[in-house]
């Protein structure tokens, strides 16, 4: 008997997640095409509130539906009392998230691109070592409750990682990316074009005197502000009263020239979908508008216990229930063009990437790390790369007071969308 | 099952042919703050077919339908197919076993019913809660998990053996103001659930260091004589070296390989390092690999000086080195790649005492966060730290980062404790994809010259 009918008999309420997925991936590695394989995944996981109480079970094994429904019972047994009801049927944006075309790569095909992207570095940069990851899948999620809500939703990801290595001597530079869509993208061969482009601005090594000077965040290296933030923004931190943000709405936090989104609905990117994985339309969250704190993200839980309603963020894998999750971040572009930004530099950095992002207190905004990659400018120009350096800080300190942010923005690690921010001043420590 | 498996070997037409097939529980008791999380119990089950054209490559499929063995080693071949590797893939010799080994638990978690681990997570919750006002929000998580695994390859080794681990870790977040603080702890078993029982100590550790840190100033960047605790140290050797010690890391680079050189001195003469699967009971114990090696101790450092890697079948035959019983996988939905098992410094000599007495300026480093490495530079976070001043210990500071190049650090260590521990913590190691990975680590406590901590 279908789970959800026979669950409905011995709970209030029943939420069924049906997970179907099936991906593709292939793996050079160390510019030898070495690894290809095939994935297919299916299970199930159930939520159920009986007598008030919340459980949960998962499973992929399809032969034991029985033991999941006594487990998902069980576990009613001693859960939580829920706050918050499953949703009803609701309309949902129409986003574009599944393309025949990225469905129908074939296997030869993402070697093929493979191939496109390591002759394109090793044409540039004949030393070079490249892990390149093609990965093509095809995800098919339905949930229903006993409000018969039945939303199906299937997504074609498709996601091309690149990492290259350059040892020359004692000088080591390692850059990543990782371009993600969901829709077939013509120009999916921009992000290795960038990659490639910081390798060769890196050739020319040069110094520079450790001290107070103007830090440019290039969107790659906002990641060391933007994974705090979303962590501080995150309505289960807030509600737990960890996050430094915590009762701050409508009030100035940031700069002004900080605005920022969270978007589910953007088409063919990759953290979009219609519906999140509880079934509440995905819609497009203000957070911070000019420097004013806006809005948390919640799932259905997180909303309940806070008195507000979900913001369409649940998310979860299959073995674990759902928690609050960011989408697609976006920081939105500022005034100034990127070129007058450099221009108004005297002598400065700007941070490409750094080692070690996300770990530490990061929910209390403090970093502290090693910058993998960071060219100097020296009177607007960029004049080469500069090793041995750190920077250390915190988010919410620094946002305060931003100098500039540029126009031009840029897709990074497949889910972030950023642009080029100016510190001021900031301390760059290093061996002098 | 077994004669399915046998079928779906005998019939590949790759050169080589692996089938791995696991069954997991899960049970799972998480409190956060005043609420419980979820108490409850999932099921994963699947398999992998892992094929090998030696002059093409490696072809995977995996599954959750154990049904239909032949068709997804037929799908794995294909998969092979696709590959186009310049020079033939030769795996380094392993001698077939066939072993079935049970294992047997003191008291084992299977038979405790839901209630009373939710009860233990309920009560350490409430010790760290209980401990402070300051403290605003905890974790206190239990997790089981028992993995019967099925290995079988074309060359006639089948293991079948089960992997147990209990888990109980707590977290404290303290807050006053807008300064938030954390600390953590965990246990970790392979023998049983008594292990994680009589955790109160341990726990009340977790809120005092929270709640302490509210109070501790960020350290001032610069560089300083540190000594790092147990675990401290045992992450940074698995983190800084044991990472460029995994031979996937130099087997295809030969600028990698040149810094890897057996022979090359990584250290003072007081510096041994290990990594060793067969160690009784550790987190990282592997009796058997994921490619069926037998685990056991291969020796990275002696007296400082490069003497060993670690390998999987591939990385041997590749470097003409002996399999290491190190390639591992977390799950059936990955393929093994080279890893560590438990890995450690080898006791030295030297008393703590002895240790701070003469550092004028330094810093006391306990714990860590974690880490991130990349070649030679590394980077990583300790919990809580003290300073020293005039051989003694000092205020608590917080905010220690330690970051600098591996071998320069490696060089530095003049010091090494005669208080070696295995740690029991539960924590896992991430590797491409692949996280957590159960391994074990060990040290005692060190000394490092001239290490830089950023700060502002």
């Amino acid at each position: 008997m279908d789970i959800l009918k026979q669950l409905k008999k011995q709970a209030e309420q029943v939420e069924v997640l049906s997970l179907q997925n099936e991906k593709t991936t292939v793996e050079y590695e160390a510019n030898q095409l070495k690894n290809c394989s095939v994935a297919e995944t299916k299970g199930t996981a159930v939520r159920v509130i009986r007598k008030g109480l919340l459980g949960f079970a998962a499973s992929s094994d399809e032969t034991a539906m029985d033991k999941l429904a006594a487990h998902a019972l069980e576990s009613a047994t001693f859960g939580d009392k829920a706050q918050f009801s499953f949703p009803d049927t609701k309309p949902a944006p129409i986003v574009r998230t599944f393309d025949k075309v990225v469905a129908d790569l074939s296997i030869g095909r993402l070697a093929e691109i493979g191939q496109e992207i390591l002759d394109l570095v090793l044409t540039v940069e004949p030393e070079a070592r490249c892990n390149i990851s093609l990965e093509r899948a095809i995800v098919s999620a339905s949930i229903r409750n006993q409000k018969d809500l039945d939303v199906t939703f299937k997504t074609s990801p498709l996601s091309l990682g690149l990492e290259i290595d350059r040892i020359e001597g004692d000088d080591v530079l390692i850059v990543f990316d990782q371009f993600g869509t969901t829709v077939w993208e013509k120009d999916y061969m921009d992000f290795a074009h960038r990659l490639v482009e910081k390798l060769m601005k890196a050739r020319t090594i040069t110094s520079i005197k450790p001290g107070t000077m103007p830090v440019l965040f290039a969107p790659s290296g906002t990641l060391a502000l933007v994974l705090p933030l979303s962590q501080g923004l995150n309505g289960k931190e807030v509600y737990k009263g960890t996050s430094p943000l915590a009762g701050k709405i409508g009030e100035k936090i940031f700069d002004e020239k900080i605005s920022m989104v969270d978007d589910g609905t953007i088409d063919g990117k990759f953290a979009s979908s219609s519906y999140d994985d509880e079934g509440v339309p995905r819609r497009c969250n203000s957070l911070i508008e000019k420097g004013v704190l806006k809005s948390f993200i919640y799932d259905l839980k997180t909303a309940a216990q806070s008195g507000v309603e979900s913001t369409g963020n649940a998310s979860r894998g299959l073995f674990n229930p759902p928690e609050p999750s960011g989408t697609n971040l976006v920081i939105q572009p500022g005034k100034t063009s990127l070129k007058d930004i450099l221009a108004g530099m005297d002598n400065g950095i700007i941070v490409e990437d750094l080692l070690g992002i996300g770990q530490g207190n990061i929910i209390s905004g403090a970093f502290s790390n090693p910058l993998a990659l960071a060219f100097k400018v020296e009177k607007g120009e960029i004049v080469g790369r500069v090793k041995d350096l750190s920077i250390a800080g915190n988010i919410y300190d620094l946002l305060k007071n931003v100098e500039a942010v540029s126009k031009e923005t840029q897709w990074v690690y497949s889910t972030v969308c950023a642009p080029y921010i100016l510190m001021p001043e900031m301390n760059v420590s290093g061996k002098a | 099952m077994r004669d399915r498996i046998n079928e779906a070997l005998k019939r590949s037409k790759a050169d080589y042919t692996e089938i791995r097939i696991e069954e997991k529980e899960t049970t799972r008791a998480a409190f956060r703050g005043k609420e419980l999380e979820v108490a409850n119990a999932n099921i994963d089950k699947g398999g992998i077919v892992r094929c090998l054209i030696k002059n093409k490559g490696w072809g995977v499929a995996t599954f959750n339908d154990l049904d239909d063995l032949l068709n997804k080693t037929d799908q794995a071949y294909q998969c092979a197919q696709v590959g186009s590797v310049p020079e033939p893939i030769e795996l380094a010799s392993v001698e077939p076993v066939e072993k079935i080994s049970t294992v047997e638990m003191k008291r084992d978690f299977r038979d405790i019913p839901l209630s009373e681990k939710k009860a233990l997570a309920e009560h350490y919750n409430q010790v760290v809660m209980g401990y402070s006002n300051k403290i605003i929000d905890t974790q206190a998580v239990y997790v089981d998990t028992f993995s019967k695994i099925i290995l079988a390859n074309s060359e006639g080794t089948y293991i079948e053996q089960d992997r147990p681990s209990v888990v109980m870790g707590t977290t404290a977040i303290a807050r006053d103001g807008d300064n938030v603080q954390q600390a953590h702890d965990s246990v970790s078993s392979t023998q049983g659930y008594e292990y994680v029982l009589n955790k109160d100590e341990m726990v009340k550790m977790v809120a005092q260091h929270a709640v302490e840190l509210l109070a501790a100033k960020p350290v001032k960047g610069g560089q300083y004589t540190v000594v790092a605790n147990q675990m401290l140290a045992g992450v940074f050797i698995h983190e800084a070296f044991g990472h460029l010690s995994e031979a996937d890391f130099v087997y295809e680079n030969p600028k990698a390989r040149e810094m890897m050189s057996l022979g090359r001195r990584f250290g003072k003469g007081i510096l041994n390092v290990f990594d060793d699967g067969s160690v009784p009971n550790q987190r990282g114990t592997t009796l058997y690999d994921d490619e069926g090696t037998p685990a056991r101790r291969n020796w990275l450092i002696q007296n400082g000086e490069l003497v060993g890697r670690l390998h999987s079948r591939q990385t041997a035959g590749k470097m003409g080195e002996k399999a290491s019983g190190n390639a591992r996988a977390i799950n059936y939905r990955f393929a093994p790649i080279v890893r560590m098992t438990n890995t450690a410094i080898e006791n030295g000599t030297t008393s703590f005492e002895d240790m701070i007495k003469d550092i004028e300026l330094g810093i006391y480093a306990c714990e860590a966060y974690g880490g991130q490495t990349q070649l030679e530079n590394f980077s990583f976070s300790s919990g809580y730290a003290y300073m020293i001043r005039n051989g003694k210990m000092a205020e608590m500071v917080k905010d220690v980062i330690l970051a600098g190049n591996l071998f320069s650090t490696l060089e530095n260590i003049d010091a090494i404790g005669n208080d070696f521990a295995w740690i029991k913590t539960g924590g896992g190691c991430g590797k491409g994809n692949q996280y957590p990975l159960p391994v074990g680590m060990g040290a005692p406590h060190i000394r490092i010259q001239n290490v830089v901590i950023g700060g502002e």
